[in-house]
């Protein structure tokens, strides 16, 4: 049996969804594929404790990547907007760490870091560029007409939205970097 | 050496001196975590993740090179560069265990 879920994860809620989708693996609905932008296809299963983990990389991923990953037990299935999905049964976890991608505050404030460059910059860039300039015509009179009103309307939506988005994004961001660095002794 | 690569890496974090030290014999990453693993009673676990980043950004920084290809598996080897480094983290954390023990270094 099969179900699918609309869930909306931003990019600084990958913690959650590692949770969220450990619990779905604890009542037995394994996830099987994502379909962008937020879509779970999740199948029936034995319920067991499976660990869930998201590693971001949309840049390189060399094969010796994919194949590091295997031998430490982790099983990739699944990928979605350079977000790369990775699982291994809790019972497989004989440490903590080997429960985790990373173990150390490090590389965990790395994650962030390029997350931030290369997803929250882009978002914010378009923003700037686009969203606002487009959105400012409305005061000044650019939209006439039906037409005019659908775009007024538009991006004033996309306006809010991106506001949320940013403020949402960056703000935990910075928070889950702040909690590893405070970790850190360098 | 590079002042840049003093900063990153004197002192380095706990699990680049474990993953330098071990490439002192050729080696790929999951090698790396059991010897360590081994070696530190169990105290010291390198997760996946952090094992590849540290290995591209110590491969990038010349202070390791690839050593060959076996099923798919990257082994890696320490370089001269490397061997430098390690050999300058080992004198600190002498220097540190023996101030710890309260004895003092002779300048």
């Amino acid at each position: 049996m099969r179900k699918t879920l609309i869930r909306i994860f931003t990019i600084a809620d990958y913690e959650e969804e590692e949770i969220w989708l450990r619990g779905q693996h604890k009542k037995g609905w394994k996830l099987v594929k994502m379909t962008p932008p937020m879509f779970y296809t999740f199948e029936s299963c034995e319920p067991e404790d499976v660990i869930y983990r998201l590693d971001f990389k949309n840049t390189e991923r060399p094969e010796g990547y994919f194949q590091m990953l295997k031998d430490f037990g982790w099983e990739y299935f699944a990928q979605c907007f350079g977000w790369l999905y990775f699982r291994k049964p809790a019972s497989a976890a004989e440490t903590a760490e080997e429960g985790e991608l990373f173990s150390d505050n490090e590389s965990r404030v790395d994650l962030v870091s390029h997350v931030v460059k290369t997803r929250l910059l882009p978002l914010a860039i378009v923003f700037l560029c686009c969203v606002i300039p487009n959105f400012a015509r409305v005061f000044t009179g650019s939209y006439v007409g039906a037409f005019g009103l659908f775009w007024g309307i538009l991006f004033a939506v996309l306006f809010v939205l991106y506001v949320v988005l940013i403020i949402h994004c960056g703000t935990k961001l910075k928070r889950i970097r702040d909690k590893y660095r405070t970790g850190m002794d360098g | 050496m590079e002042d840049r690569l003093k900063r990153i890496y004197v002192p380095m974090t706990e699990s680049g001196f474990y993953i330098l030290y071990c490439l002192q014999t050729p080696q790929h990453g999951y090698g790396i975590s059991q010897q360590v693993k081994r070696m530190s009673g169990g105290a010291v676990v390198i997760s996946a993740g952090t094992m590849y980043g540290t290995l591209s950004k110590m491969e990038k920084d010349g202070l390791i090179r690839f050593y060959c290809e076996e099923e798919k598996r990257k082994l890696y080897q320490i370089t001269d560069l490397g061997r430098e480094i390690l050999d300058i983290e080992i004198r600190r954390i002498e220097r540190l265990y023996k101030n710890s023990k309260g004895e003092d270094i002779d300048a």
